[in-house]
């Protein structure tokens, strides 16, 4: 019992002597030093592309022939917990839409919006969509209010691509818009 | 082709001078360039160590982030406390700096080169002085006056308690510090810092003789230079920033000098005394294999601030005085009887 106490002591004291916990921790922040970085290096270089379930701007989708899925019912505007949905509905003939009463306004106020998600589970048509964009900063408080013609356009990134990738981006910068373009061939995980 | 020799002395006399003196603004202006480099070194190394990038922004990979950094010292507001004694305040950086530059004088870089055509021997040292090492060690110490004024003037608690301890860190590791090196003195039969280096030519390095003397000198030398795991003065933790956290802009950059220029003087010592200084391999020049040997021992410094904890206040003081102070003397007399 005495003999196996003093080897532990032994041992701790090479331990001592020899700065042996030391020099571990040092070689360990040494392997850290050459892995490969964590840095996201947005938004000059690169970009994170979120996965599909992500919650983002709206979108307003449309069927395969063009037609606006919206039927202008409203259920979006009622299950919104912010009041920042804003519809109104109208009949239109000219075929516009899958049925006779579409939005003719369809409004959505980002400044109150959380995105939790509730108006697009009450859509019945899956007309909306909370896509991917996320850089929705504007220069004024007007720039957060977006009208029906800017969510039918499409996204940037297309709805069939997966997401949770890192890929190439380049920032660009003029007057009254600052935007990152993804370049989405070229990916890249850090994982 | 001429020959200084043949020339007058007077003329002679004056090329001297002026020598000295080009040599004085040279080594001068590099330790004051010096921060430059080695807190962008800091920085990238922080930042590989905790897997991040470093500053990366300005210029290709962040080169130019000093200069940014440089820049804004310069155009920040130079604050003054109200209560604080002013005049100590504005001298404190200016008595902290000038003793690490003033250490220089008497480090050696390499060794002396011959300009050919005028036959002229350039030493590459400033002056040789014969007690070399003393004087080193004893103006390096002067530096923390500089901290510990600055601490007093600042009226701020913080700040003095940065500089208090700072006095009694340096009191109780200086003497380790010195300790550590009479070893090396005894070793070479000289104080003079030339003489030490080449007592050690032909890969006679100290290290293989002293190596208990090179740890205790590393360990005092990272607490001396207020690094961590020794870092008690600006302990941000406790203290928000030690002994500078009522100091801004140039002032502020004056202390960063310090400490950098310190952190070199530190690594140039345990190369001088302990890695043989310039001696290397012949296929690079003696200067080159003295920077090698200088940077190596910054990024150990570096990659050590960036692994280790501090250390508690009571813990430095149980390691300088219970285990360096005792150890640097057995080892001094260790050394002793073997040389007799
Ligand atoms: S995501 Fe939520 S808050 Fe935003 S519009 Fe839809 S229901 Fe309203
Ligand atoms: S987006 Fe959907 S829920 Fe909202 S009005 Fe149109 S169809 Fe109805």
């Amino acid at each position: 019992m005495k003999n196996n106490n003093s080897n532990i002591n032994l041992k701790n004291l090479f331990k001592k002597v020899f700065f042996v916990d030391l020099v571990q921790g040092l070689i360990v922040t040494f392997g850290y030093t050459f892995s490969k970085t964590i840095t996201l290096r947005y938004p000059d270089e690169e970009k994170w592309i979120p996965y599909k379930r992500f919650r983002g701007l709206h979108t307003l989708n449309r069927n395969k022939e063009g037609k606006e899925l919206c039927v202008g019912c409203e259920l979006c505007a009622k299950s919104c917990p912010t009041n920042c949905i804003k519809v109104v509905p109208a009949q239109d003939k000219t075929g516009k839409g899958i049925a006779d009463r579409v939005a003719a306004r369809w409004e959505i106020n980002l400044l109150r919006c959380m995105f939790c998600g509730f108006c697009e589970d009450a859509c019945p048509t899956e007309a909306l969509k909370l896509g991917r964009e996320y850089e929705l900063a504007s220069l004024s408080m007007q720039g957060q209010l977006r009208t029906k013609e800017e969510l039918l356009a499409p996204q940037e990134i297309p709805v069939n691509f997966e997401g949770g990738v890192i890929v190439k981006a380049r920032l660009g910068r003029d007057e009254d818009e600052v935007s990152v373009k993804p370049d989405l061939s070229v990916q890249k995980r850090w994982w | 082709m001429f020959d200084l020799i043949n020339m007058n002395p007077m003329l002679v006399m004056i090329l001297e001078v002026l020598l000295i003196c080009v040599k004085v603004v040279v080594v001068s202006l590099i330790l004051f360039m010096l921060p430059l480099p080695l807190t962008y070194m800091e920085r990238k190394v922080a930042g590989h160590i905790q897997v991040r990038l470093g500053p990366f922004r300005t210029g290709p990979h962040g080169i130019l982030q000093p200069f940014a950094d440089m820049i804004k010292l310069m155009f920040k507001e130079d604050i003054v406390p109200a209560k604080a004694d002013k005049w100590l305040f504005k001298i404190a950086p200016v008595i902290a700096m000038v003793p690490v530059f003033a250490v220089y004088a008497t480090v050696p870089f390499g060794e002396s080169i011959t300009i050919p055509y005028i036959n002229k021997e350039i030493t590459m040292y400033i002056s040789d002085m014969n007690v070399g090492i003393l004087y080193v060690l004893a103006i390096a110490g002067i530096s923390v006056y500089g901290i510990i004024l600055g601490g007093w003037a600042s009226n701020s608690k913080y700040a003095l308690f940065g500089g208090l301890r700072s006095s009694a860190q340096m009191i109780s590791y200086e003497l380790a510090l010195s300790f550590a090196c009479v070893g090396v003195v005894m070793l070479s039969n000289s104080l003079s810092l030339v003489d030490i280096v080449k007592s050690q030519s032909n890969w006679r390095w100290n290290i293989l003789y002293q190596p208990v003397g090179f740890f205790i000198f590393l360990i005092a030398g990272i607490a001396e230079i207020n690094r961590i795991p020794f870092d008690m003065p600006e302990d941000e933790g406790t203290l928000g920033a030690g002994y500078h956290a009522e100091y801004s802009a140039m002032r502020f950059a004056f202390f960063m000098l310090t400490e950098y220029v310190a952190m070199v003087t530190i690594s140039t010592l345990a190369v001088l005394l302990f890695f043989g200084g310039w001696d290397g391999p012949g296929f690079l020049p003696g200067i080159v294999w003295f920077v090698i040997k200088v940077v190596a021992f910054i990024y150990l410094f570096m990659w050590a601030r960036f692994t280790y904890p501090r250390y508690r206040f009571d813990q430095l003081m149980t390691i300088g005085w219970k285990i360096l102070l005792p150890l640097s003397l057995l080892n001094i007399l260790i050394t002793g009887l073997v040389i007799i």
